[in-house]
């Protein structure tokens, strides 16, 4: 089953932000992007990526000003498989991420799904993320 | 460590998109919920609950018909130790939400730029508890 490995916040201040959620909660700084979508934080809890970013672009169409819980992401096992799925069920592409520069792992393709919500899938990890569990058959080998 | 084990959406129809994403990534309903709060559902992908919600009180200032993402929720071992750390770094309390419900009490807090998280020690429906520490399973 596909993974919600990725939540990503809109703030104005990424530094400030990124601190009190590590000294609240203990996340681990594990990145700090510097691409043409945002700049930030990368914090991990072990499982799942936190992104604490300043947009520079209104992705969202709620302003550039928003500041709030931004979209979330999915590991998947392949990409490709899933965009046809999602777009049969209706959900509107957004963008793709090429696998090189500094993006590269941070996700895939970007789509937006009922009411305009915006979501990653990805089938390599985002960073301080946790991988797909291993099939049962594999894992029992 | 605390863990994020939470992430609720606003949704104007929660039957929708609930079954989008049931269909798109195979969640597993694990309940419905029709609370004072919100009216929707909550999904889960074996680790963590995502809650697909239709709030009956605007928590987060942006309006009723705010759509889209709303807050999210930790996982930690004690409640009141992480309220107390919470306010100490700047958190605002927002509200207590007890015995309505499942899975017990968590408290809501705005972080910093007023965004909405919720704190239990409880797990949210289908999602995984908090890890056992080394120390413990190591015994």
């Amino acid at each position: 089953m596909p993974k919600l490995r990725h939540i990503a916040i809109a703030a104005e201040d990424p530094d400030a932000m990124a601190e009190f959620y590590k000294k609240a909660f203990d996340f681990v700084e594990v990145g700090r992007p510097n691409g043409v979508l945002a700049d930030g934080v990368f914090l991990s809890d072990g499982t799942l990526n936190m992104a604490i970013l300043k947009f520079k672009s209104d992705q969202l169409g709620k302003g550039m000003d928003f500041r709030g819980i931004h979209h979330f992401g999915v590991l998947v096992e392949d990409v490709g498989e899933f965009s046809k799925k999602l777009e049969s069920l209706g959900a509107e592409h957004y963008i793709d991420q090429g696998h090189g520069g500094q993006q590269a792992g941070y996700f895939e393709k970007k789509f937006y799904g009922p009411e305009h919500v915006l979501f990653d899938i990805a089938e390599h990890g985002w960073a301080g993320a946790e991988p797909l569990p291993a099939p049962v058959k594999q894992a029992a080998e | 460590m605390a863990k994020l084990r939470h992430i609720a959406i606003a949704a104007k129809d929660p039957d929708a998109m609930a079954k989008f994403y049931k269909k798109a990534f195979d969640f597993t309903e694990v309940r419905k919920t029709d609370g004072p709060l919100a009216y929707g559902y909550h999904l889960s992908d074996g680790t963590i609950d995502l809650a697909i919600l239709r709030f009956k009180t605007d928590q987060l200032g942006k309006g009723l018909d705010y759509t889209g993402l709303h807050h999210f929720g930790i996982l930690v071992e004690d409640v009141g130790e992480a309220a107390k750390k919470l306010e100490g770094l700047g958190g605002r309390h927002y509200m207590d939400q007890g015995a309505d419900r499942i899975g017990g009490f968590e408290v809501k807090f705005y972080g910093p730029e007023g965004v909405l998280f919720d704190v239990a020690e409880h797990p949210w429906t289908g999602t995984e508890p908090l890890p056992v520490e080394k120390a413990e399973a190591a015994e």
